[in-house]
């Protein structure tokens, strides 16, 4: 089933790409659609900011544009997407460096926006509290992790990427990947043990 | 018990879903034997799950505008090769109508030189004041079309007249029994034969379904 469903989707985006290659600038905004929550919330869980997580995405979408022509047909387009992305990130990151750990602490209390954010049916507002504390708590942990952790963190739990796609949009070894998903997840748990 | 760096690999082994199954035995026995991995292991998972459990993102509403409207603007040219890509139909029917247009108008062109006159029957044409002339007690039946001239009805004609580029005159004792048509403009000339066009289709289609009725019946 789902392997089925991946192929029609890939099909559909390569109809997509063929489209906007051969100058159909529209077709373009079919493509952000499709991957626009999940680009944003790769730049959001890397960046913890609302602004700059909008950013991010937003230039990320651009520089596929611009780009388009390079990217190789016979591989996944969700993959070069994410790769975009997440360099545009860690660059980023690297640039605000200095203010880093003072913009950590106040990540996600910062912005009130942030939870409005959240894709989430109607619920009782007690369960509610709860939960956005806890997405608040999740996203402050994120924060903490070194960016290298993080990028292999958000790509595996939050995008539910396999480990071959993680270390394709990485450009690193399956071997360390794994590696950095283990201490990413291991500096979690204890920071979740300490709190 | 003292656990060995093999016992902490295979809790992330475990973890990724990467065991063989005489693996999985192996950290199994060892968990019952030892409560610092097994905790581990617990804390581990339910890290795992709180992450996992993030709700979903969505982007802002504006966003897709935001990024259609930063794209580089794109050429004229390119647009309308597009756009003619599109609509395949249109660009059909527009060069159909060119066709017709043109061929029409090749007609106009020839047909401008000299007077014509089509109909049955006795009339003079006068072709240095470039008149057609219907004598006095002359009658003509059927219908007279005249190009590039005037027409003077001084007998009788049963039928329709019609003049091109031209105007008509109806004597005092002349008679007409059917309409006069005066087209002077090359539209009006347009309009006339994309009618007459229109009434040979329908006449067509006319006679189709008389025959279809014939064998029905």
């Amino acid at each position: 089933m789902n392997a089925g469903g991946y192929i029609e989707m890939d099909a559909v985006v390569k109809k997509i790409i063929n489209e906007v290659k051969r100058g159909d600038q529209q077709a373009f905004a079919e493509l952000v659609e499709l991957y626009k929550d999940k680009v944003y919330q790769v730049a959001y869980r890397m960046l913890g900011n609302v602004h700059e997580a909008q950013d991010i995405a937003q230039e990320a979408f651009l520089r596929a544009y611009t780009n388009l022509e390079s990217f190789d047909m016979n591989r996944k387009f969700s993959t070069w997407l994410f790769r975009i992305a997440t360099n545009l990130a860690i660059d980023r990151i690297r640039k605000k460096k200095p203010d880093f750990h003072l913009e950590d602490q106040v990540a996600g209390t910062e912005d009130l926006t942030y939870y409005s954010q959240f894709a989430s049916d109607e619920e009782l507002p007690e369960d509610k509290v709860v939960k956005l504390e806890m997405q608040e708590w999740v996203q402050n942990e994120i924060m903490m992790l070194p960016p290298k952790y993080r990028s292999a963190i958000v790509l595996k739990y939050m995008e539910d990427l396999s480990l071959k796609e993680i270390s394709n949009i990485l450009n690193l070894p399956v071997a360390t990947v794994k590696t950095r998903i283990h201490r990413g997840r291991e500096a979690l748990r204890k920071r979740l043990r300490d709190s | 018990m003292a656990c060995s760096s093999d016992d902490k690999r295979l809790i992330h082994k475990y973890l990724d879903e990467e065991v063989t199954l005489l693996e999985k035995k192996q950290l199994e026995s060892h968990i019952t034997k030892c409560p610092e991995c097994e905790e581990q292991l617990q804390e581990l998972r339910k890290t795992v799950a709180i992450i996992q459990s993030a709700s979903h993102m969505k982007a802002p509403d504006d966003f897709t505008d935001n990024v259609m409207s930063r794209l580089p603007k794109q050429p004229r040219s390119t647009r309308w090769k597009v756009w003619m890509k599109k609509h395949p139909y249109l660009i059909t029917a527009a060069t159909f109508f060119l066709v017709f247009i043109v061929s029409l108008q090749s007609i106009w062109n020839e047909g401008n030189k000299e007077i014509v006159v089509k109909g049955d029957g006795q009339f003079i044409v006068d072709k240095e004041r470039g008149v057609v002339v219907i004598p006095e007690g002359e009658t003509i039946s059927g219908d007279l079309v005249v190009r590039n001239g005037n027409i003077e009805v001084e007998g009788e004609v049963h039928g329709d007249i019609t003049v091109i580029n031209g105007e008509w005159y109806l004597a005092s004792l002349g008679q007409v029994t059917g309409e006069i048509n005066e087209i002077n403009q090359m539209l009006e000339w347009l309009w006339y034969h994309a009618k007459e066009f229109f009434n040979d289709v329908v006449s067509i289609v006319d006679n189709n379904n008389g025959e279809n009725n014939d064998k029905s019946e």
